[in-house]
């Protein structure tokens, strides 16, 4: 269907293979899948046309996400309501493990916690993180392979990721004490 | 031996886990876990959060309708050219 890229495999072999990340990845950038439907599309045309580029043997998951950041940049974000932007830096909630070491130190109440909650929590943080977020922990990509993609330094991606982490596990204990899978602490002497 | 305190094992587990590390630093967090029941009590929460986070959100998979749809406008696109 697509001609090769100058002397490497063909548009079809190389980027079909990443359709899975890449759909999770806009799902997490739009949280709504019909944008993240057109999103994945409108990359994959664009990575189509401009096939030549690609260098092949490079890193094909980190070029297509680039491009499907970036059009998502340009042509969604002003489409979507952004949820309220938060002081990212003041943001800090401690450690949730020095909350259930006590009760719950193998973390188990997250295995009751249902999937769709999972996913909730995630799309609940501001999009630098869960953008961060997504990549690392849900497709497994180094922080220098993020750097790339993202094109910000090593240590931004490290502390976006921390801070992510930190605010998801938060989120997720509250909605677990909610639940009642597990007894919330007891109030700090 | 380990060198580390607890602060800065636990400075360096997000890499740890991460598999980000020198293999001298990664040795001397391995090193200060086997060691300190704490820090790797919290090293195991962190792994298990982890490992559910990959779970739970690798079962999202683009729907077949719109691989199809993809595939179909790439073969649109490619008859255009």
């Amino acid at each position: 269907m697509a001609e090769p890229s100058a002397a490497g495999r063909p548009f079809d072999e190389e980027a079909l293979p990443h359709l899975d990340t890449l759909y999770r990845v806009a799902l997490r950038l739009t949280a709504d899948p019909t944008l993240a439907e057109d999103l994945v599309q409108d990359t994959m045309l664009k990575a189509y046309r401009s096939w030549k580029q690609y260098r092949p043997g490079t890193n094909a998951r980190g070029w297509l996400l680039t491009i499907l950041r970036n059009t998502f940049i340009n042509d969604y974000r002003r489409r979507k309501h952004e949820p309220i932007a938060m002081d990212l830096e003041a943001v800090e909630p401690h450690a949730l493990y020095r909350s259930v070491q006590d009760t719950d130190p193998e973390g188990t109440f997250f295995s009751q916690i249902v999937d769709a909650k999972v996913i909730e929590a995630i799309d609940a943080l501001p999009t630098d993180f869960r953008e961060v977020l997504a990549l690392s922990d849900i497709e497994g990509m180094s922080y220098g392979e993020i750097a790339e993609t993202l094109k910000i330094p090593v240590g931004t991606v490290k502390s976006r990721l921390f801070r992510a982490r930190r605010q998801l596990q938060a989120g997720l204990y509250a909605h677990a004490v909610e639940m009642g899978y597990i007894k919330p602490r007891e109030p700090a002497r | 031996m380990s060198r580390l305190d607890c602060e800065e094992a636990l400075a360096h587990l997000d890499d740890y886990l991460k598999r980000e590390l020198t293999p001298d630093m990664l040795g001397e967090v391995r090193t200060h876990l086997e060691r300190c029941r704490d820090c790797e009590g919290y090293a195991r929460f962190e792994q298990s959060f982890l490992m559910m986070l990959e779970n739970r959100a690798q079962k999202e998979t683009c729907p077949n309708e719109v691989r199809a749809r993809i595939v179909a406008a790439l073969r649109a696109a490619a008859r255009g050219s």
